[in-house]
């Protein structure tokens, strides 16, 4: 009897045993023996890597590092295959390494996958990331993400960057991510409708309302738009606070130096209503994604779009825009007439680029290393303007090459700025951004005024603002 | 081994694994979710315990509020649309002849495809530009309709779409118990002279009564988790309009990581959800007796 009693317990201990071994199986195949790793068993892709019996004469080890990228379809070719180039060269650089890249959608990544692995702790090692204190300063300062202070002093890229860019990657000093490039959000205008209707470019506040007016009076949508994720029509938001309130306004926001609901930033949104009213933007564009966006322009649906200077490398003629390649023209949003700010002042972000997490072993901090260095150099700089149009985060000695006539332009529109100001996205906490997003859609639908948006979001601002002062 | 299996310990023993899984998985969250309920946790940093905060916010958020509109319209709905409809479609199909098979799976087929599918589907369907609707609207000479990104359009749209999908589910329950009543007692009624809809409405419905108040139960429980249509077709969108309760809870707490007052919205759910079936339950099941044929 016993025995039996005593035989029935062992084979459901070992089945139970058989079963819980089904569940785990990390840390007996990692790389490298890294105190790191055994410490926190999260179980990263990396880590479940193949440990193959090196090969190698010297017994290389092999190991795999995550790399979350956002350059995933055609409109990101270019910036994909310089990514690509500095992986293989990465590699090269690092024997017994394998990056394995992990391409996800630019708003997922960023509002929905990163946060969660961020509050999981096992984000990849390496990961696209953008800076400001919705992201970067809120992980840094959660000791997620690796300090790359003592990495950039090591390679000397410190101060290889343009002024000011780290800003938005620092917390207390030190820097936690490193932006790729940078970017202006303008008008982008299809030369050939305007030449067919008999238009100016958009250059002048009358010429560019004129122009969205006859547009609209011949059936063509003045402005494309797609308002499904609201940071798409926040661009627009965000230039037209820049204008009509003062360049320093979205800095101001978190220090409590410009509010939400003060006339100005009212007037800003009132003004955005006004277009919406007077049929200014795509019909239905609450239901219309980004991409839909570039599509009705590129289809002649639409005259203008409002957008970042990163869409250039779209309208080149091996890319998505090819159809109406030689036909867009690029500009900033003209003067608007009693705006209180600097009326030639852009939009200027730095806001994306690349962090890495704070959870690494020797080889992967390696290999990290060996990233920073081939992708941030003058020549991958230098590619991402020549070939994608995005506006270089580091100090370049020679930008003649240029011949991309739209970079051409962003990058006269840069130049002829007297001022720039960030986009409050990359300044303001994640809770009011996520309610900037919210209020602009009512607005669009028509179910808040200007002054209600105003105060609904200053609302959520001031709360954010004292739970940051505790 | 006779005797061993009379030792209730071993019983206990089998059960172990099982039990020690639904702990891990479900009363070990539970219990957690029902403490991050009451902090301010964002998935990151410290969690501060903040009392009731998260709940009384709750109720004074407009936009859940509105969710919860949105959840009692979609209630109303399958209660007071869907489910007549769903009972007319079964006496029609229990009633053909020829092809009930064929009708009966016809029927059935939306509910054995995912949800991301049949959401795809019609939102093609509803497109503005190349939507099968919009397209026979437009040989009218009518205005495009924006089904998905119209505030007054959106819900019903969504509405029309999620009835698609899980009508011939229910029609399949009902149409067994329909068939399962003894045909005598059909020909009895047809030889006192009663019509086709006199015996529909005073023999066949009474007599399945319970299986319409499981077809309702089902709907109300139904109507209140429904969210990966509301998520795959709008995401909650136009400026909310679409947004019930659990969708709202998934952007609050997944897509803008605010965990604490995510969890607090997923606790009155659940409160939502057991009042409300327990209402039915006990004013509604309670009372009534057995059919008996």
């Amino acid at each position: 009897m016993q025995k039996k009693l005593v035989s029935v317990l062992a084979l459901s201990v070992a089945m139970s045993a058989f079963l819980a071994a089904c569940g785990s199986n990390e840390n007996n195949n990692t790389a490298s023996p890294s105190p790191s790793e055994s410490a926190s068993p999260s179980p990263s892709p990396s880590e479940s890597a193949p440990a193959s019996e090196s090969t190698a004469p010297e017994k290389v080890e092999n190991f795999t590092v995550s790399l979350r990228h956002i350059q995933i379809g055609d409109a990101q070719k270019f910036r994909k295959a310089i990514l690509d180039d500095v992986v293989t060269k990465t590699e090269a650089d690092v024997p017994g390494l394998k990056i394995e890249l992990d391409g996800v959608e630019d708003s997922v990544n960023r509002f929905t996958k990163l946060p969660a692995e961020m509050a999981a702790g096992n984000p990849p090692k390496i990961f696209d990331v953008f800076g400001g204190s919705g992201d970067t300063q809120k992980y840094a300062g959660a000791g997620r993400m690796l300090d790359l202070t003592p990495i950039l002093d090591e390679l000397g890229l410190k101060d290889k960057f343009l002024s000011g860019v780290l800003e938005p990657f620092s917390v207390d000093g030190k820097v936690y991510g490193l932006p790729i490039g940078g970017n202006t959000e303008g008008i982008f205008y299809n030369t050939e409708l305007f030449a067919k209707y008999n238009l100016n470019p958009p250059t002048t506040w009358d010429d560019l309302i004129k122009a969205a007016d006859t547009l609209k009076q011949n059936g063509i949508t003045p402005f494309a738009v797609g308002s499904k994720g609201a940071w798409v029509p926040n661009m627009l938001v965000n230039t037209f606070i820049g204008r009509i309130a003062g360049e320093g306004t979205n800095a101001g926001f978190i220090t409590g130096a410009s509010q939400w609901n003060s006339p100005d930033v009212v007037a800003a949104y009132q003004l955005f209503a006004d277009w919406e009213k007077a049929g200014y933007f795509t019909k239905g564009e609450l239901g219309k994604e980004y991409g839909d966006m570039l599509n009705d322009f590129v289809a002649g649906k639409a005259g203008m779009m409002f957008d970042g200077s990163w869409r250039s490398s779209a309208f080149k003629n091996d890319a998505v825009g090819a159809e109406i390649a030689g036909k867009v023209a690029f500009v900033n949003l003209p003067a608007v007439p009693n705006g209180k700010g600097d009326q030639s002042s852009v939009n200027a972000n730095y806001g994306e680029g690349y962090g890495f997490s704070s959870d690494l072993n020797d080889n992967e901090l390696k290999a990290v290393k060996a990233f920073i260095k081939n992708m941030y150099s003058e020549e991958m700089q230098l590619r991402g303007l020549l070939e994608d149009g995005v506006l270089p985060s580091m100090k370049l000695t020679d930008v003649s090459q240029v011949t991309d006539p739209i970079v051409k332009q962003v990058l006269d529109v840069l130049n002829g700025a007297t001022a720039s100001f960030p986009h409050f996205d990359s300044v303001v906490q994640s809770k009011v951004y996520t309610e900037t997003e919210t209020q602009l859609q009512k607005l669009i639908a028509g179910k808040a005024t200007a002054q209600e948006v105003g105060t609904a979001i200053q609302k959520v601002q001031d709360a954010e603002n004292a739970a940051a002062a505790k | 081994m006779r005797t061993t299996l009379r030792n209730p310990y071993v019983y206990l023993l089998f059960v172990v694994p099982t039990i020690a899984l639904y702990f891990l998985f479900f009363i070990y969250p539970m219990l957690t979710s029902v403490f991050y309920g009451f902090t301010n946790w964002n998935g990151l940093d410290t969690k501060d315990f903040i009392g009731f905060d998260n709940f009384v916010n709750a109720f004074k958020d407009e936009d859940f509020r509105n969710s919860i509109w949105n959840n009692l319209y979609i209630l109303l709905f399958s209660c007071c649309v869907q489910v007549p409809l769903i009972i007319v479609f079964s006496l029609l199909i229990s009633s053909v002849k020829r092809f009930q098979g064929f009708y009966k799976t016809t029927v059935f087929m939306p509910s054995i495809l995912s949800t991301s599918v049949i959401g795809i589907l019609w939102g093609y369907i509803y497109d503005p530009d190349v939507g099968l609707i919009n397209n026979i609207l437009k040989t009218f000479g009518l205005d495009p309709i924006y089904f998905l990104a119209d505030t007054k359009w959106a819900l019903l749209s969504i509405l029309i779409t999620n009835a698609w999908q899980w009508m011939g589910f229910y029609i399949v329950l009902i149409l067994a118990a329909i068939l399962g009543i003894p045909k005598d007692i059909d020909e009895a009624a047809m030889i006192d002279g009663a019509t086709g809809v006199q015996r529909a409405w005073y023999l066949t419905v009474p007599l399945i009564k319970p299986i319409i108040n499981v077809v309702i139960m089902l709907s109300i429980a139904g109507a209140l988790r429904v969210v990966d249509i509301v998520l795959v077709m709008t995401e909650g969108g136009p400026a909310g309009a679409t947004d019930v309760m659990a969708s709202y809870m998934v952007n609050k707490a997944i897509k803008y990581g605010d965990y604490g007052y995510g969890t607090a919205l997923s606790i009155i759910i659940f409160i939502f959800a057991l009042v409300l079936t327990a209402l039915y339950q006990t004013l509604v099941v309670r009372r009534q007796e057995k059919v008996e044929y």
